[in-house]
């Protein structure tokens, strides 16, 4: 598995931690942040931030820049966009129908730093954090909104199902696809129409199993009096510490100064 | 064909920390119309090392070679690899998705690229061969079977394909008794016609019956590689491998232990072990019926 965003790292640092709700609004901070601010300063003290965040989850490096992977084509993409098609400013290189401008390359870095801004603290999110956490602290922050009628609990509980079964459901692809090898399948290779054909030995047994699966779930929650989020207590609850003020302030510091940069 | 597993490795996700090795240095050889059982507890590694035998899976060091030719060179057809080793997966029958019973088993036929007159000839024998031999059933969905007969089909999907080793994994698990006798009576049939097996399971009496020789796997380590009778005579080293005997040899230690010494070691079977008691209380061989 190379994908590394949406998943989780275990450990016990203080970024993992802290309370879910104080991750989910930093998180937003920072997003805010790196929309909010236009340049190189204010990216460079962000990514100092974000270094300073890594170390404190005792995630290592690699691991980080690994889950950058899957989005290096995205970040060469929109660099090169940016820098192709920004027109004004001074030209530093041309050549036939291709100008090279000042602006574009600041515009194109700009953009590519804070693509790699975003992922890295979504993925610092979703590592530190297990999924239940992730999804109680969502309901925790939706709440207010449940007396206009919003479906804050229902949702979180979709997500937190959805989430549940990501790897039950990767497993079961894997499984599915090697008893089909087995037979002599093959997923690779051919053309469009034949591959799209080569995945209907795999689909049908996976919609089967995913029906089944949601069926007998519904039964071992009825089985167990769930009946919605009324009344409903928790186990653990999620608490505001010292440690989420400290995180939350020096996050607001960090997003407020490179604002003003 | 023989299969030769020489010093196989496998780790899985490594340099994450979620690194396991699932397989320690596997060496053994599979002979032509041999019926081999693999056991082992839980996590053992019988599941990773069956689907190294096909090349469904790449070492991570070490060899398997199938018939002379080692799948880990570059350029092995591993669709024909896979042609002549047919493994089936635990729960087979998750992986139906015709429309009809026949359409389903044809499918491997299909993949060898063979004619459809051909195909559904190999279907019809395979059906025929795992006991659904009603031209009526053939044209049913899949799903509309029962569960054994619903595994029967997945097998024949595989025999279909007329490998000359087949693997199990598990072939009997969430049968009921019926069905797993069928089962087994099944294996005894493809194994009687000349085809090499290797069976996967837990269940000591299933392999007890069937197999004529025993792999035992503990913590990703092959432990025991010998003939049954001489697996079950030592009872404490399968209890290290997290194991224990198949019921008729536990009944012949429980005796031997209460005072009877005259029933032997090798006996596991209910036949000998029968006989051994029989003996062991001074009736003659008349008695044993």
């Amino acid at each position: 598995m190379q994908m590394t965003i949406g998943q989780y790292f275990p450990g016990n640092s203080p970024l993992h931690r802290m309370d879910p709700r104080a991750k989910i609004l930093c998180t937003i901070a920072l997003i805010v942040g790196v929309f909010a601010s236009s340049n190189l300063w204010a990216y460079a003290l962000l990514f100092a931030f974000m270094f300073a965040t890594i170390r404190v989850s005792r995630i290592g490096m690699r691991f980080i820049v690994k889950g950058l992977k899957p989005i290096l084509f995205i970040v060469i993409f929109t660099f090169a966009i940016n820098m192709f098609f920004t027109v004004d400013g001074e030209v530093l290189y041309a050549w036939r129908f291709i100008h090279i401008t000042d602006r574009g390359v600041r515009s194109a870095a700009l953009m590519a730093l804070r693509l790699v801004l975003l992922v890295m603290t979504t993925q610092l999110l979703t590592l530190c954090t297990t999924s239940i956490e992730l999804t109680d602290g969502i309901e925790a922050l939706l709440k207010p909104l449940s007396r206009v009628g919003f479906p804050a609990h229902e949702l979180a509980m979709m997500m937190s199902i959805a989430m549940r079964f990501i790897p039950t459901l990767l497993e079961e692809t894997d499984k599915i696809i090697k008893a089909q090898m087995a037979r002599g399948a093959e997923f690779e290779g051919g053309s469009l129409i034949q591959r799209a054909r080569a995945m209907l030995p795999l689909l049908v047994p996976l919609f089967v199993s995913a029906f089944r699966r949601a069926d007998e779930l519904a039964l071992a929650m009825e089985a167990r009096c769930y009946r919605g989020g009324q009344g409903r207590t928790r186990m653990k609850r999620l608490r505001f510490t010292r440690l989420d003020a400290i995180g939350s302030a020096a996050t607001l510091a960090a997003v407020v100064a490179a604002a003003i940069l | 064909m023989p299969i030769e597993v020489r010093n196989l490795t496998h780790v899985y996700m490594p340099g994450t920390p979620f690194e396991k090795k699932a397989l320690d240095d596997v060496s053994f050889t599979i002979g032509d119309g041999e019926f081999v059982g693999l056991i082992g507890h839980t996590g053992s590694g019988k599941s990773t090392l069956i689907m190294h035998l096909n090349g469904l899976l790449k070492p991570t060091s070490g060899d398997v070679i199938v018939d002379g030719l080692s799948l880990t060179q570059k350029g092995v057809s591993l669709r024909s690899v896979r042609e002549h080793v047919g493994l089936v997966f635990q729960y087979p029958e998750y992986q139906l998705f015709e429309e009809t019973v026949v359409a389903d088993v044809m499918f491997g036929p299909k993949n060898l690229s063979l004619s459809e007159g051909d195909c559904r000839a190999r279907a019809e024998e395979a059906l025929r061969l795992v006991g659904l031999d009603e031209p009526a059933l053939w044209e049913k969905s899949p799903f509309e079977l029962s569960g054994g007969q619903k595994r029967r089909v997945a097998i024949a999907g595989v025999l279909a394909m007329k490998p000359n080793t087949l693997i199990l994994d598990e072939p009997t698990a969430g049968l009921d008794p019926r069905g797993r006798d069928g089962i087994m009576a099944l294996m005894k049939d493809i194994h009687a016609a000349g085809t090499t097996l290797v069976m996967v399971s837990h269940s000591m009496t299933d392999v007890s019956r069937l197999c004529g020789r025993i792999l035992v796997m503990n913590r990703a380590r092959l432990a025991i590689d010998a003939a049954p009778a001489e697996v079950f005579a030592d009872a404490a080293r399968l209890r290290e491998a997290g194991l224990n005997l198949p019921p008729c040899a536990l009944l012949a230690e429980r005796l031997r232990e209460a005072g009877f010494s005259g029933i032997p070691r090798e006996a596991y079977t209910q036949e000998t072990v029968s006989r051994a008691i029989l003996a062991a209380l001074g009736r003659g061989d008349a008695a044993c019926r």
